[in-house]
Protein backbone atom coordinates (compact mmCIF):
# COMPACT_ATOMS: atom_id res chain seq x y z
CA UNK A 1 0.00 0.00 0.00
CA UNK A 2 3.11 2.18 1.24
CA UNK A 3 4.98 1.27 -1.91
CA UNK A 4 1.48 2.64 -3.93
CA UNK A 5 1.35 5.88 -2.55
CA UNK A 6 4.96 6.75 -3.16
CA UNK A 7 4.16 5.27 -6.97
CA UNK A 8 1.29 8.00 -7.37
CA UNK A 9 3.73 10.59 -5.42
CA UNK A 10 6.12 10.09 -7.91
CA UNK A 11 4.07 9.58 -11.30
CA UNK A 12 2.08 13.13 -10.19
CA UNK A 13 5.36 14.70 -9.34
CA UNK A 14 6.51 13.39 -12.83
CA UNK A 15 3.12 15.07 -14.64
CA UNK A 16 4.07 18.01 -12.60
CA UNK A 17 7.37 18.49 -14.21
CA UNK A 18 6.46 17.11 -17.94
CA UNK A 19 3.84 19.81 -17.80
CA UNK A 20 6.46 22.84 -16.76
CA UNK A 21 9.05 21.78 -19.37
CA UNK A 22 6.04 22.03 -21.43
CA UNK A 23 4.30 24.83 -20.21
CA UNK A 24 5.71 27.41 -23.04
CA UNK A 25 5.73 25.18 -26.37
CA UNK A 26 8.68 26.78 -27.52
CA UNK A 27 9.63 25.49 -31.31
CA UNK A 28 13.25 24.74 -31.80
CA UNK A 29 14.41 25.41 -35.36
CA UNK A 30 17.88 24.85 -37.07
CA UNK A 31 18.70 27.46 -39.25
CA UNK A 32 21.43 26.90 -41.82
CA UNK A 33 23.70 29.91 -43.12
CA UNK A 34 27.31 29.97 -45.16
CA UNK A 35 29.49 32.02 -42.76
CA UNK A 36 31.73 32.94 -45.42
CA UNK A 37 29.77 36.29 -46.43
CA UNK A 38 30.18 39.51 -44.51
CA UNK A 39 28.72 41.35 -43.56
CA UNK A 40 25.64 38.87 -43.52
CA UNK A 41 27.34 36.32 -42.42
CA UNK A 42 30.93 35.64 -41.00
CA UNK A 43 32.60 34.17 -38.22
CA UNK A 44 34.15 36.42 -35.94
CA UNK A 45 37.24 36.10 -33.80
CA UNK A 46 35.71 34.28 -31.18
CA UNK A 47 34.52 31.47 -33.76
CA UNK A 48 31.02 32.55 -33.29
CA UNK A 49 28.71 33.14 -36.91
CA UNK A 50 27.91 36.22 -36.36
CA UNK A 51 26.20 38.98 -38.89
CA UNK A 52 22.86 41.04 -40.10
CA UNK A 53 21.41 37.87 -40.97
CA UNK A 54 22.18 35.94 -37.59
CA UNK A 55 20.72 39.34 -35.87
CA UNK A 56 17.93 39.48 -37.79
CA UNK A 57 16.58 35.79 -37.46
CA UNK A 58 17.48 35.82 -33.66
CA UNK A 59 15.10 38.60 -33.70
CA UNK A 60 12.33 37.31 -35.81
CA UNK A 61 12.55 34.34 -33.35
CA UNK A 62 11.89 36.30 -31.19
CA UNK A 63 8.79 37.30 -32.61
CA UNK A 64 7.43 34.58 -33.95
CA UNK A 65 8.42 32.59 -30.80
CA UNK A 66 10.46 29.87 -31.75
CA UNK A 67 13.85 29.01 -30.48
CA UNK A 68 16.53 29.18 -33.16
CA UNK A 69 19.94 27.26 -33.38
CA UNK A 70 22.34 28.47 -36.48
CA UNK A 71 24.24 25.47 -38.23
CA UNK A 72 27.69 27.02 -40.25
CA UNK A 73 26.80 25.03 -43.47
CA UNK A 74 29.55 25.06 -47.02
CA UNK A 75 27.14 27.42 -49.39
CA UNK A 76 27.52 24.51 -52.02
CA UNK A 77 24.69 22.20 -51.32
CA UNK A 78 23.39 24.04 -48.28
CA UNK A 79 19.71 24.02 -50.62
CA UNK A 80 20.13 20.15 -50.78
CA UNK A 81 20.52 20.55 -46.90
CA UNK A 82 17.16 22.02 -46.25
CA UNK A 83 15.45 19.42 -49.06
CA UNK A 84 16.83 16.88 -46.88
CA UNK A 85 15.41 18.31 -43.65
CA UNK A 86 18.85 18.53 -42.07
CA UNK A 87 17.71 22.09 -40.80
CA UNK A 88 14.37 24.08 -40.88
CA UNK A 89 15.79 26.85 -42.70
CA UNK A 90 18.08 28.65 -44.63
CA UNK A 91 19.28 32.72 -43.84
CA UNK A 92 22.31 33.44 -45.66
CA UNK A 93 21.97 36.30 -48.19
CA UNK A 94 19.92 34.06 -50.57
CA UNK A 95 18.15 36.38 -53.24
CA UNK A 96 14.80 35.53 -54.18
CA UNK A 97 14.62 34.35 -58.01
CA UNK A 98 12.08 32.57 -59.73
CA UNK A 99 14.55 29.43 -60.40
CA UNK A 100 14.46 28.77 -56.63
CA UNK A 101 10.59 29.81 -55.95
CA UNK A 102 10.06 26.64 -57.98
CA UNK A 103 11.93 24.41 -55.93
CA UNK A 104 11.64 26.13 -52.38
CA UNK A 105 9.42 27.91 -50.37
CA UNK A 106 10.32 31.70 -49.06
CA UNK A 107 9.49 34.15 -47.14
CA UNK A 108 8.74 37.63 -47.96
CA UNK A 109 11.71 39.79 -48.71
CA UNK A 110 13.52 41.01 -45.91
CA UNK A 111 16.22 42.87 -47.38
CA UNK A 112 17.10 45.13 -50.90
CA UNK A 113 20.71 44.38 -52.61
CA UNK A 114 22.56 44.28 -55.78
CA UNK A 115 25.30 42.83 -57.64
CA UNK A 116 28.46 44.81 -58.01
CA UNK A 117 31.54 44.84 -59.75
CA UNK A 118 35.09 44.89 -57.91
CA UNK A 119 38.19 44.91 -59.77
CA UNK A 120 42.12 45.94 -59.16
CA UNK A 121 42.76 49.63 -58.91
CA UNK A 122 44.18 49.47 -62.16
CA UNK A 123 41.47 48.34 -64.40
CA UNK A 124 39.55 51.07 -66.46
CA UNK A 125 36.19 48.71 -67.35
CA UNK A 126 33.26 49.77 -65.31
CA UNK A 127 30.76 46.72 -66.32
CA UNK A 128 31.20 42.90 -66.98
CA UNK A 129 30.87 43.43 -70.31
CA UNK A 130 34.12 45.66 -70.52
CA UNK A 131 36.09 42.54 -69.75
CA UNK A 132 35.34 40.50 -72.61
CA UNK A 133 37.98 38.10 -72.90
CA UNK A 134 38.84 38.02 -69.49
CA UNK A 135 38.40 35.69 -66.27
CA UNK A 136 35.70 36.92 -63.79
CA UNK A 137 35.20 35.32 -60.19
CA UNK A 138 32.02 34.30 -58.31
CA UNK A 139 31.02 32.15 -55.91
CA UNK A 140 29.68 29.25 -56.98
CA UNK A 141 25.33 28.89 -57.63
CA UNK A 142 25.16 33.02 -56.30
CA UNK A 143 23.21 35.12 -58.41
CA UNK A 144 26.72 37.12 -59.15
CA UNK A 145 27.88 33.61 -60.93
CA UNK A 146 24.93 33.43 -62.94
CA UNK A 147 24.83 37.26 -63.32
CA UNK A 148 28.67 36.54 -65.58
CA UNK A 149 27.35 34.02 -67.16
CA UNK A 150 25.19 35.66 -68.60
CA UNK A 151 27.36 37.75 -70.36
CA UNK A 152 29.08 36.20 -73.88
CA UNK A 153 32.68 36.17 -73.97
CA UNK A 154 33.68 36.66 -70.51
CA UNK A 155 35.25 33.32 -68.55
CA UNK A 156 33.37 32.59 -64.99
CA UNK A 157 34.96 30.82 -62.46
CA UNK A 158 33.21 29.47 -59.52
CA UNK A 159 34.97 28.94 -56.12
CA UNK A 160 33.33 27.87 -52.93
CA UNK A 161 34.27 30.67 -50.82
CA UNK A 162 33.80 34.51 -52.01
CA UNK A 163 37.01 35.24 -50.14
CA UNK A 164 39.17 32.47 -52.19
CA UNK A 165 37.64 34.68 -55.31
CA UNK A 166 38.81 37.73 -53.88
CA UNK A 167 42.50 35.96 -52.83
CA UNK A 168 42.81 35.05 -56.35
CA UNK A 169 41.82 38.69 -57.74
CA UNK A 170 44.77 39.39 -55.53
CA UNK A 171 47.43 36.94 -57.04
CA UNK A 172 46.46 37.85 -60.41
CA UNK A 173 44.33 35.38 -61.64
CA UNK A 174 41.54 37.05 -62.41
CA UNK A 175 40.16 40.75 -63.71
CA UNK A 176 37.55 41.01 -61.31
CA UNK A 177 34.43 39.38 -59.05
CA UNK A 178 31.15 39.94 -58.76
CA UNK A 179 29.12 39.70 -55.27
CA UNK A 180 26.05 40.96 -53.15
CA UNK A 181 27.30 44.70 -52.86
CA UNK A 182 27.47 44.39 -48.87
CA UNK A 183 30.27 41.81 -49.38
CA UNK A 184 32.08 44.06 -52.02
CA UNK A 185 32.13 46.94 -49.52
CA UNK A 186 33.46 44.52 -46.50
CA UNK A 187 36.19 43.08 -48.75
CA UNK A 188 37.17 46.32 -51.40
CA UNK A 189 36.74 48.60 -49.11
CA UNK A 190 36.96 47.44 -45.24
CA UNK A 191 39.83 44.47 -45.63
CA UNK A 192 43.15 45.78 -45.33
CA UNK A 193 45.15 43.39 -47.61
CA UNK A 194 42.25 44.71 -49.87
CA UNK A 195 41.84 47.82 -50.01
CA UNK A 196 44.85 49.03 -51.40
CA UNK A 197 44.37 46.90 -54.27
CA UNK A 198 40.89 47.04 -55.08
CA UNK A 199 38.17 48.94 -56.26
CA UNK A 200 34.14 48.78 -56.81
CA UNK A 201 33.03 49.91 -60.43
CA UNK A 202 29.82 51.58 -61.51
CA UNK A 203 27.00 51.06 -59.11
CA UNK A 204 24.94 47.99 -58.44
CA UNK A 205 23.46 46.63 -61.56
CA UNK A 206 20.80 44.15 -60.33
CA UNK A 207 17.78 44.99 -57.75
CA UNK A 208 17.73 41.72 -55.78
CA UNK A 209 15.83 40.78 -52.31
CA UNK A 210 16.97 38.34 -49.73
CA UNK A 211 14.32 35.88 -48.23
CA UNK A 212 14.45 33.19 -45.58
CA UNK A 213 14.53 29.50 -47.60
CA UNK A 214 12.46 26.90 -46.14
CA UNK A 215 11.09 23.48 -47.70
CA UNK A 216 9.14 23.24 -50.52
CA UNK A 217 5.35 22.80 -48.79
CA UNK A 218 6.45 23.85 -45.26
CA UNK A 219 3.61 26.50 -44.90
CA UNK A 220 3.63 26.53 -41.34
CA UNK A 221 6.68 27.90 -40.95
CA UNK A 222 6.79 30.38 -43.70
CA UNK A 223 3.73 31.58 -42.10
CA UNK A 224 5.36 31.94 -38.29
CA UNK A 225 8.50 33.67 -39.90
CA UNK A 226 6.49 35.91 -42.10
CA UNK A 227 5.00 36.87 -38.73
CA UNK A 228 7.94 37.51 -37.04
CA UNK A 229 9.43 39.16 -40.20
CA UNK A 230 6.84 41.69 -40.03
CA UNK A 231 7.06 42.69 -36.32
CA UNK A 232 10.59 43.38 -37.01
CA UNK A 233 9.83 45.74 -39.64
CA UNK A 234 6.72 47.39 -37.55
CA UNK A 235 9.15 47.64 -34.61
CA UNK A 236 12.14 49.07 -36.66
CA UNK A 237 14.40 45.98 -35.58
CA UNK A 238 15.68 45.53 -39.12
CA UNK A 239 16.76 49.33 -39.76
CA UNK A 240 18.32 49.17 -35.87
CA UNK A 241 20.33 46.46 -37.13
CA UNK A 242 21.18 47.50 -40.89
CA UNK A 243 22.77 50.35 -38.98
CA UNK A 244 24.53 48.49 -37.27
CA UNK A 245 26.27 46.49 -39.78
CA UNK A 246 26.59 49.26 -42.20
CA UNK A 247 24.34 48.19 -44.55
CA UNK A 248 22.42 51.05 -46.80
CA UNK B 1 67.77 -11.91 -46.32
CA UNK B 2 67.87 -14.45 -48.79
CA UNK B 3 67.92 -12.87 -52.23
CA UNK B 4 64.34 -14.87 -53.10
CA UNK B 5 62.82 -13.12 -49.86
CA UNK B 6 63.99 -9.52 -51.49
CA UNK B 7 61.87 -10.17 -55.06
CA UNK B 8 58.50 -9.62 -54.19
CA UNK B 9 56.32 -7.57 -55.81
CA UNK B 10 55.77 -4.07 -53.89
CA UNK B 11 51.88 -3.81 -53.72
CA UNK B 12 50.98 -0.77 -51.85
CA UNK B 13 48.68 2.54 -53.14
CA UNK B 14 44.87 2.99 -52.73
CA UNK B 15 44.13 3.17 -56.26
CA UNK B 16 41.34 0.56 -57.88
CA UNK B 17 42.43 -2.87 -58.31
CA UNK B 18 43.52 -4.13 -61.24
CA UNK B 19 42.67 -7.31 -62.66
CA UNK B 20 44.97 -9.59 -63.54
CA UNK B 21 44.42 -12.76 -65.96
CA UNK B 22 44.84 -14.74 -62.59
CA UNK B 23 42.55 -13.12 -60.61
CA UNK B 24 38.94 -14.65 -61.88
CA UNK B 25 37.12 -13.29 -59.17
CA UNK B 26 38.44 -9.52 -59.82
CA UNK B 27 38.17 -9.57 -63.03
CA UNK B 28 34.26 -10.42 -62.76
CA UNK B 29 33.83 -7.90 -60.71
CA UNK B 30 35.81 -5.64 -63.04
CA UNK B 31 33.27 -6.15 -66.07
CA UNK B 32 30.37 -5.78 -64.09
CA UNK B 33 31.50 -2.33 -62.37
CA UNK B 34 32.34 -1.26 -65.94
CA UNK B 35 29.81 -2.07 -68.41
CA UNK B 36 27.02 -1.64 -65.41
CA UNK B 37 28.03 1.73 -64.89
CA UNK B 38 28.15 2.43 -68.77
CA UNK B 39 24.90 0.68 -68.73
CA UNK B 40 23.33 2.62 -66.19
CA UNK B 41 24.36 6.04 -67.53
CA UNK B 42 23.27 5.01 -70.82
CA UNK B 43 19.83 4.02 -68.99
CA UNK B 44 19.39 7.17 -67.66
CA UNK B 45 20.42 9.25 -70.36
CA UNK B 46 17.92 7.76 -72.29
CA UNK B 47 15.25 7.71 -70.03
CA UNK B 48 15.36 10.87 -68.14
CA UNK B 49 17.22 13.23 -70.36
CA UNK B 50 16.42 15.94 -68.03
CA UNK B 51 18.85 16.06 -66.29
CA UNK B 52 21.09 13.15 -67.10
CA UNK B 53 21.72 14.21 -70.29
CA UNK B 54 21.94 17.64 -69.63
CA UNK B 55 24.38 16.71 -67.30
CA UNK B 56 26.06 14.75 -69.79
CA UNK B 57 26.56 18.20 -72.04
CA UNK B 58 27.18 19.93 -69.51
CA UNK B 59 30.36 18.40 -67.94
CA UNK B 60 33.06 17.09 -70.93
CA UNK B 61 35.26 19.85 -70.59
CA UNK B 62 35.53 19.24 -66.94
CA UNK B 63 36.75 15.61 -68.11
CA UNK B 64 39.36 17.19 -70.20
CA UNK B 65 40.84 19.40 -67.48
CA UNK B 66 40.73 15.73 -65.14
CA UNK B 67 42.89 14.48 -67.87
CA UNK B 68 45.44 17.47 -68.08
CA UNK B 69 46.09 17.37 -64.30
CA UNK B 70 46.31 13.57 -64.01
CA UNK B 71 48.28 13.24 -66.89
CA UNK B 72 50.80 15.97 -66.20
CA UNK B 73 51.28 15.48 -62.45
CA UNK B 74 51.48 11.69 -63.16
CA UNK B 75 54.79 12.74 -65.77
CA UNK B 76 55.99 15.56 -63.04
CA UNK B 77 55.55 13.01 -60.38
CA UNK B 78 57.99 10.05 -62.33
CA UNK B 79 60.25 12.43 -62.76
CA UNK B 80 60.49 13.60 -58.66
CA UNK B 81 59.43 10.52 -57.89
CA UNK B 82 63.04 9.04 -59.60
CA UNK B 83 64.98 12.16 -58.84
CA UNK B 84 64.04 11.52 -54.77
CA UNK B 85 63.87 7.05 -54.99
CA UNK B 86 67.67 8.19 -56.34
CA UNK B 87 68.40 10.67 -53.36
CA UNK B 88 66.90 8.38 -51.06
CA UNK B 89 69.66 5.23 -51.53
CA UNK B 90 72.08 7.92 -52.57
CA UNK B 91 75.48 7.69 -50.34
CA UNK B 92 75.87 11.35 -50.59
CA UNK B 93 74.71 12.67 -47.23
CA UNK B 94 73.20 15.73 -48.43
CA UNK B 95 71.44 14.63 -51.38
CA UNK B 96 70.08 11.68 -49.38
CA UNK B 97 69.29 14.33 -46.22
CA UNK B 98 67.08 16.15 -48.84
CA UNK B 99 64.92 13.52 -50.33
CA UNK B 100 64.28 11.98 -47.51
CA UNK B 101 63.16 15.14 -45.91
CA UNK B 102 61.39 15.99 -49.24
CA UNK B 103 59.37 12.76 -48.48
CA UNK B 104 58.88 12.99 -44.87
CA UNK B 105 57.02 16.60 -44.60
CA UNK B 106 55.54 15.73 -47.97
CA UNK B 107 53.78 12.57 -46.52
CA UNK B 108 53.17 14.21 -43.15
CA UNK B 109 50.97 16.85 -44.75
CA UNK B 110 47.28 16.53 -46.26
CA UNK B 111 46.67 16.59 -50.50
CA UNK B 112 43.88 19.09 -49.70
CA UNK B 113 46.04 21.31 -47.63
CA UNK B 114 49.10 20.85 -50.02
CA UNK B 115 47.00 21.86 -52.67
CA UNK B 116 45.72 24.76 -51.19
CA UNK B 117 49.11 25.97 -49.46
CA UNK B 118 50.75 25.68 -53.10
CA UNK B 119 48.56 27.55 -55.25
CA UNK B 120 48.11 30.40 -53.00
CA UNK B 121 51.98 30.00 -52.12
CA UNK B 122 52.73 30.22 -55.38
CA UNK B 123 50.04 32.81 -56.38
CA UNK B 124 52.14 35.29 -54.00
CA UNK B 125 55.66 34.64 -55.72
CA UNK B 126 54.95 33.95 -59.37
CA UNK B 127 51.55 34.27 -61.80
CA UNK B 128 50.80 30.38 -62.95
CA UNK B 129 47.71 29.81 -64.09
CA UNK B 130 45.16 27.58 -61.67
CA UNK B 131 45.41 24.64 -63.75
CA UNK B 132 49.40 24.60 -63.57
CA UNK B 133 49.51 25.30 -59.72
CA UNK B 134 47.23 22.30 -59.55
CA UNK B 135 49.24 20.16 -61.62
CA UNK B 136 52.26 21.12 -59.66
CA UNK B 137 50.66 20.39 -56.20
CA UNK B 138 49.56 17.29 -57.07
CA UNK B 139 53.35 16.02 -58.46
CA UNK B 140 55.02 17.57 -55.55
CA UNK B 141 52.58 15.88 -53.33
CA UNK B 142 52.72 12.17 -55.36
CA UNK B 143 56.44 12.78 -55.93
CA UNK B 144 57.13 11.54 -52.49
CA UNK B 145 54.87 8.60 -52.88
CA UNK B 146 56.69 7.29 -56.16
CA UNK B 147 60.34 8.37 -54.93
CA UNK B 148 59.35 5.89 -51.70
CA UNK B 149 57.78 3.10 -54.80
CA UNK B 150 61.38 3.73 -57.07
CA UNK B 151 63.19 3.29 -53.98
CA UNK B 152 61.52 0.05 -53.13
CA UNK B 153 61.84 -1.06 -56.19
CA UNK B 154 65.73 -0.71 -56.79
CA UNK B 155 66.51 -1.89 -53.62
CA UNK B 156 64.13 -5.23 -54.81
CA UNK B 157 67.02 -5.68 -57.34
CA UNK B 158 69.68 -8.05 -56.23
CA UNK B 159 73.12 -6.85 -54.91
CA UNK B 160 74.39 -9.68 -57.48
CA UNK B 161 73.42 -7.31 -60.43
CA UNK B 162 75.40 -4.40 -59.36
CA UNK B 163 78.15 -6.13 -58.17
CA UNK B 164 78.22 -8.64 -61.62
CA UNK B 165 78.30 -4.81 -63.22
CA UNK B 166 80.87 -2.96 -61.39
CA UNK B 167 83.08 -6.01 -62.43
CA UNK B 168 82.61 -5.89 -65.95
CA UNK B 169 84.12 -2.14 -65.58
CA UNK B 170 81.28 -0.19 -65.14
CA UNK B 171 81.05 2.64 -62.68
CA UNK B 172 78.67 2.93 -60.42
CA UNK B 173 76.39 5.52 -62.46
CA UNK B 174 76.64 3.37 -65.55
CA UNK B 175 75.37 0.19 -63.82
CA UNK B 176 72.59 2.25 -62.61
CA UNK B 177 71.41 3.20 -65.93
CA UNK B 178 72.05 0.05 -67.63
CA UNK B 179 71.69 -2.65 -65.34
CA UNK B 180 69.60 -1.61 -62.11
CA UNK B 181 66.78 0.74 -63.58
CA UNK B 182 65.42 -1.57 -66.47
CA UNK B 183 65.12 -4.21 -63.87
CA UNK B 184 63.57 -2.34 -61.39
CA UNK B 185 61.32 -0.73 -64.07
CA UNK B 186 58.90 -4.03 -63.87
CA UNK B 187 58.98 -4.08 -60.53
CA UNK B 188 57.78 -0.21 -59.76
CA UNK B 189 55.26 -0.27 -62.99
CA UNK B 190 52.16 -2.12 -60.90
CA UNK B 191 52.58 0.31 -58.27
CA UNK B 192 53.47 3.00 -60.91
CA UNK B 193 49.91 1.82 -62.42
CA UNK B 194 48.50 1.92 -58.78
CA UNK B 195 49.19 5.70 -57.58
CA UNK B 196 48.37 6.84 -61.10
CA UNK B 197 44.91 6.08 -60.98
CA UNK B 198 44.64 7.47 -57.16
CA UNK B 199 45.95 10.35 -58.47
CA UNK B 200 43.11 10.60 -61.03
CA UNK B 201 40.83 10.20 -58.25
CA UNK B 202 42.75 12.62 -56.15
CA UNK B 203 42.59 15.03 -58.77
CA UNK B 204 39.16 15.51 -57.84
CA UNK B 205 40.54 17.75 -55.01
CA UNK B 206 42.14 20.63 -57.00
CA UNK B 207 38.16 21.47 -57.49
CA UNK B 208 38.87 23.34 -54.45
CA UNK B 209 41.15 25.68 -56.18
CA UNK B 210 38.40 26.54 -58.19
CA UNK B 211 39.82 24.45 -61.34
CA UNK B 212 36.99 23.64 -63.91
CA UNK B 213 37.39 19.94 -63.51
CA UNK B 214 34.74 16.96 -64.04
CA UNK B 215 33.52 17.27 -59.84
CA UNK B 216 33.65 21.42 -60.37
CA UNK B 217 31.56 21.24 -63.40
CA UNK B 218 29.36 19.21 -61.55
CA UNK B 219 29.03 20.95 -58.77
CA UNK B 220 28.28 24.20 -60.63
CA UNK B 221 25.12 22.46 -62.68
CA UNK B 222 24.03 20.75 -59.31
CA UNK B 223 23.95 24.26 -57.73
CA UNK B 224 21.69 26.19 -60.21
CA UNK B 225 19.83 22.99 -60.86
CA UNK B 226 19.39 22.16 -57.66
CA UNK B 227 19.65 18.22 -58.72
CA UNK B 228 21.97 17.46 -56.54
CA UNK B 229 21.45 13.44 -56.35
CA UNK B 230 21.19 13.47 -60.22
CA UNK B 231 24.26 14.86 -60.97
CA UNK B 232 26.78 12.96 -58.27
CA UNK B 233 25.20 10.13 -59.21
CA UNK B 234 26.58 10.97 -63.21
CA UNK B 235 30.11 12.30 -61.45
CA UNK B 236 30.75 9.14 -59.86
CA UNK B 237 29.54 6.86 -62.32
CA UNK B 238 32.09 8.92 -64.88
CA UNK B 239 34.72 8.69 -62.47
CA UNK B 240 33.88 4.59 -62.14
CA UNK B 241 33.72 4.42 -65.61
CA UNK B 242 37.34 6.11 -66.29
CA UNK B 243 39.34 5.02 -63.65
CA UNK B 244 38.24 0.82 -64.45
CA UNK B 245 38.96 1.45 -67.86
CA UNK B 246 42.72 3.14 -67.02
CA UNK B 247 43.25 -0.01 -64.23
CA UNK B 248 42.50 -2.43 -67.50
CA UNK B 249 44.70 -0.57 -69.68
CA UNK B 250 47.44 -0.65 -66.92
CA UNK B 251 46.72 -4.15 -66.07
CA UNK B 252 47.20 -5.42 -69.61
CA UNK B 253 50.66 -2.91 -69.95
CA UNK B 254 52.40 -4.78 -66.30
CA UNK B 255 51.65 -8.21 -68.96
CA UNK B 256 53.25 -7.27 -71.27
CA UNK B 257 56.22 -6.27 -69.82
CA UNK B 258 56.13 -9.36 -67.33
CA UNK B 259 55.84 -11.71 -70.21
CA UNK B 260 59.58 -10.85 -71.78
CA UNK B 261 60.99 -11.42 -68.10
Amino acid sequence: MKSLRILTAVLALGLCVASAAFAVPKKAITVASDATWPPMEFVDANKKVVGFDIDFINAVAKEAGLQVTVKNTAWDGIFAGVEAGQYDAIISSVTITPERQAKYDFTVPYVQIGQILVVPKAEKGTKIADLKGKKLGAQIGTTGAMEVKKVAGVELKTYDEVGLAFEDMAAGRIAGVVCDEPTAITYALQKKEYSSKFKIVGKSFTKEAYGIVVKKGNKELVAQLNKGIAAVQKKKIDAQLKKKWQLK
Amino acid sequence: MSIEAKKQIIDVGDGAAIPRKSDRGLFTAWRIAFFGAIGTISYLAYSKPDPYLEILKFVPDGIAVTFKVTLGAILLAIVIGLITGLGRISKNRFFNGVASLYVEIIRGIPLLVQIFYIYYALGNIVKVPAILSAIIAMAVCYGAYMGEVVRAGIESIAKGQREAALSLGMNGRQAMIHVILPQAVKVILPPVGNEFIALLKDSSLVSIIAVADLLRRGREYASESFTYFETYTVIALIYLIITLFFSKIIGVMEERVSVNK
